[in-house]
């Protein structure tokens, strides 16, 4: 499925000279959520969904793209996020967790940022539980007015269903 | 379908779209032969005059103007060649190639007897009667060399007349050989005699004698023309056909008839004769085979499926009848001849199945004209070779596979053959061979398309996918070889007009990739830079393609493999028991247990009360009813896997599309079996002990 057969992790996307690394920031549930930008093959309008009875509950089932299937994830529940979801997802992220193609349910993209080393702090440094889909959490500023800065929850995408 | 003119039309465009493809062939081969100066079979001229000469016929009977407009033009440059009037040339191989092209869209056209001018049409045409016309100049008829029965010539058609006079000239010498054929298999008596004449001698013409033979044999005389010694022809002939004997030579001229009557042209299509294309092989194959309209296949199909409920409602008779014991021997005998019925049925879908391959050799035809016109283009020099042409696949697969295919064939003559100075200059021969190989390998085909041009450039490849933002430098630095030349494949790469340019493949590998996946195939690219490509494409002969029934489960629907259903009854749900806590109906006085999918599945939507159905599915010796909603129909679905995430999830074979980015899960009969009957535990179970 992996065209390049390679390994998409945060690592190979930084820059080599400065070690900043461009993170594609999208909305879903009440949180927003950074992908290497190379992972990310591809951004769609949610073809029509088939459910698939029996799986586990983060699985939303399968789409077709292109005569390709494809396995649709709804990220928050896979981060085991009580989360309330009300509105329809507004885009499926097409990810390359390094063997094969999965879709992640988003509600909307955000935009793509650059993001420096000082802006990123590691998992293992912060000591908290975090999912293992999680490298950390990176702080970008902020949309709104009243915050200085927003945080992003950044995902690994190899541990996204890989292995 | 209905409307019989609306039939009349299809077999017309049918028969029509053949004799063009038949024409594309013929034109190749002659181009192969005038290119390699080989000396031209006059037969294969022939042929591709008789091909225009029938799209002539039908295409004024069918009210299809410019076709035969166009058609009546070849015919008469054609007849000028066959009869050496007009020599093979280049000029004249482009005019003739053009027909191709120009055919396929007026046929394709809406309103093919629109009365309207077509400007394009009628320079074609001026083109056509500009090459004809430059007759050689007769000097002296050299049929006076020889004395030839007034009778034997009276019978000669102007071809042949055209061939006696043309081996006459070029020094042949004239030989008759008398031999008797036996009648049951003249034919294949004669394809042999002309395998046999092939290398040394041309078989001008031949017919009964008045004498010899008897009521199962019959003598000819046959007229040949030679250059090879009277004795060695004798030795090869004597023996097994006859006499052969060499024709005198005229020592005075005779006066003859200036010129010969040609039989009518009717008369040339009425039993075998020499001027019919000695490639026995296809002529013999193509007489036994019939062109079927693929929709008339599903409807056989269809036809198939109500037999098998036609048999299931003769099971619930028969079921109704077992109560009255009186009848028991009978009944014996109507389950064992429904048992043979089933076989017999079970047989049947397979044979439509096999009528539905077809060889490989179709799409292989127009990807010969693919190169022939890029190699043009592109002014390179290119021969193709292919072999496994006769490789069978399922007619569907075929016709998917013809645009990729194209794909790649252009690619290897766009990007992968160099031009002849840049061969040459690194010691390869001027004319670049471009391979189509198509073999099976165990349930699958595999094609191969192997040029032995310059290959990929891996690491242009990868500084395109670089700059292009589609991988970053870092991650670049880790890839192989192989993973390089993969990149190909990605999408954005392909578009990119920086990889058009470099050595790497055109537009639209990534499209090849999706289309190849979407018939459950696979792709794989190997590449040498400085000695050629290989792009090997791997494709399930039929096996992805299974017949299903689409059933609906709670307003959701699924694909049942057909091979595992018996029948469908009617879901009665007051005829359902509880056996220590499982469902079960009877059927034909035996328990049969239910599955109810909706409740397997966790449905909690509305699921019907009523007019629900019982799928009866059977596995080895046991047998399971699924209880569905509605049964949608028959249809031959194309199974692709789910994903490696949702392996765990028992169930399903994998998924299908239906069209309108429709997905329908297909039912994993086997696991549900077990499931069923051995508990959720024992698919477990088997998993770690496969």
């Amino acid at each position: 499925m992996n065209p390049t057969g390679q390994r998409a992790t945060l690592a190979p996307d930084l820059d080599s000279e400065t070690g900043a690394v461009a993170v594609l920031a999208v909305l879903a549930g009440d949180e927003a959520y950074g992908f290497p930008l190379s992972a990310v093959r591809e951004i769609l309008v949610p073809p029509p969904l088939t459910e698939v009875p029996r799986a586990p509950e983060h699985f939303l089932g399968v789409i077709t793209v292109r005569g390709q299937i494809i396995t649709l994830i709804d990220l928050p529940k896979m981060l085991h996020l009580e989360v309330e979801q009300t509105e329809p997802y507004g885009r499926v992220l097409l990810v390359d967790n390094g063997d094969e193609l999965i879709g992640v349910a988003v509600d909307r993209v955000i935009q793509v940022y650059r993001m420096e080393p000082n802006q990123i702090e590691y998992a293992s440094a912060m000591g908290a539980e975090l999912s293992e889909y999680v490298v950390g959490v990176g702080r970008v500023p902020s949309a709104s007015p009243t915050d200085s800065e927003d945080m992003l929850i950044l995902i690994d995408p190899v541990s996204l269903l890989g292995e | 379908m209905s409307d019989p003119r609306d039939n009349v039309q299809q077999e017309f465009l049918a028969e029509a779209q053949e004799l063009v493809e038949a024409l594309s062939r013929d034109l190749l081969l002659l181009d192969e032969a005038h290119h390699g100066n080989q000396r031209i079979d006059p037969a294969l001229i022939n042929e591709i005059f008789r091909s225009v000469h029938t799209l002539k016929g039908i295409a004024g009977m069918f009210g299809y103007k410019h076709v035969g407009a166009v058609a009546h033009a070849l015919e008469d440059l054609l007849d000028d060649l066959r009869l050496g009037r007009t020599p093979v040339g280049s000029q004249l191989l482009d005019v003739l190639f053009d027909s191709v092209e120009r055919f396929q869209r007026l046929l394709a056209l809406d309103d093919p007897q629109s009365p309207d001018e077509d400007p394009g049409v009628q320079a074609y045409i001026a083109a056509i009667r500009s090459i004809g016309a430059e007759r050689e100049p007769e000097e002296g008829d050299p049929l006076d060399k020889y004395a030839i029965e007034p009778a034997v010539l009276s019978v000669l058609t102007e071809y042949e007349e055209h061939r006696l006079r043309a081996c006459i000239r070029e020094g042949l010498k004239l030989y008759r050989l008398r031999a008797a054929f036996d009648l049951t298999a003249i034919d294949d008596s004669i394809e042999t005699l002309r395998d046999v004449a092939r290398d040394d001698a041309e078989i001008v013409t031949y017919l009964p004698s008045m004498e010899g033979g008897n009521e199962d044999t019959i003598e000819l005389v046959v007229l040949l023309a030679s250059r090879v010694p009277e004795e060695d022809l004798k030795a090869r002939f004597e023996g097994r056909y006859g006499t052969i004997e060499a024709l005198e030579e005229r020592t005075h001229l005779p006066t003859l008839p200036p010129r010969l009557t040609s039989i009518p042209s009717a008369a040339v299509s009425t039993g075998p004769h020499p001027e019919e294309d000695p490639s026995q092989a296809s002529l013999r194959s193509a007489a036994n085979s019939v062109r079927v309209d693929i929709r008339k296949l599903d409807h056989l199909m269809n036809v198939v499926g109500e037999l098998a409920l036609v048999r299931s409602a003769v099971n619930r008779i028969v079921d109704r009848f077992k109560s009255e014991s009186m009848h028991r021997q009978s009944l014996m005998d109507l389950d064992r001849i429904g048992r043979g019925f089933e076989r017999q049925l079970s047989e049947l879908r397979t044979g439509i199945l096999d009528v539905r391959m077809v060889p490989l050799g179709q799409v292989f035809n127009k990807l010969a004209r693919i190169v022939r016109q890029a190699a043009r283009e592109r002014d390179k020099q290119v021969r193709l070779v292919v072999t496994g042409a006769n490789t069978e696949v399922d007619k569907l697969i075929v016709e998917e596979l013809t645009d990729p295919l194209m794909h790649l064939v252009r690619n290897a003559i766009d990007h992968g053959i160099e031009p002849a100075d840049a061969r040459n200059r690194v010691a390869k021969p001027s004319e670049g061979t471009l391979a189509l190989n198509a073999y099976h390998k165990g349930s699958n085909v595999v094609i191969e398309v192997e040029d032995d041009g310059g290959g990929m450039n891996a690491h242009q490849l990868r500084e395109a996918a670089v700059s292009r933002g589609l991988l970053s430098a870092d991650a670049s630095h880790e890839l192989t070889r192989q993973e390089m030349l993969n990149l190909v494949f990605l999408p954005g790469l392909t578009t990119s007009p920086e990889i058009t340019d470099l050595s790497g493949r055109g537009v639209g590998m990534d499209v090849v990739k999706t289309n190849i996946l979407r018939l459950g195939g696979m792709i794989s690219i190997a590449s040498e830079q400085g000695s050629g490509t290989k792009i090997t494409v791997t494709l399930p002969i039929t096996l992805a393609i299974i017949r299903a029934l689409i059933v609906t489960v709670a307003s959701r629907t699924f694909a049942l493999p057909i091979t595992a259903v018996r029948e469908a009854i009617p879901y009665v749900p007051e005829d359902v028991r509880t056996i220590q806590g499982r469902e079960v109906i009877t059927l034909r006085g035996e328990t049969l247990p239910i599955c109810d999918l909706a409740r397997l599945f966790g449905f909690r939507g509305p699921s019907r009360e009523e007019g629900r159905f019982v799928v009866v599915g059977s596995m080895g010796n046991r047998e399971l009813g699924f209880v569905v909603d509605e049964l949608i129909g028959q249809d031959d679905v194309i199974i692709k896997a789910l994903g490696k995430s949702l392996s765990s999830v028992r169930g399903f074979a994998g998924a299908t599309d239906l069209g309108d980015q429709k997905v329908a899960l297909v039912l994993d009969a086997p696991a549900l079996f077990t499931e069923h009957f051995d508990g959720p535990d024992a698919l477990r179970a088997l998993e770690t002990h496969p």
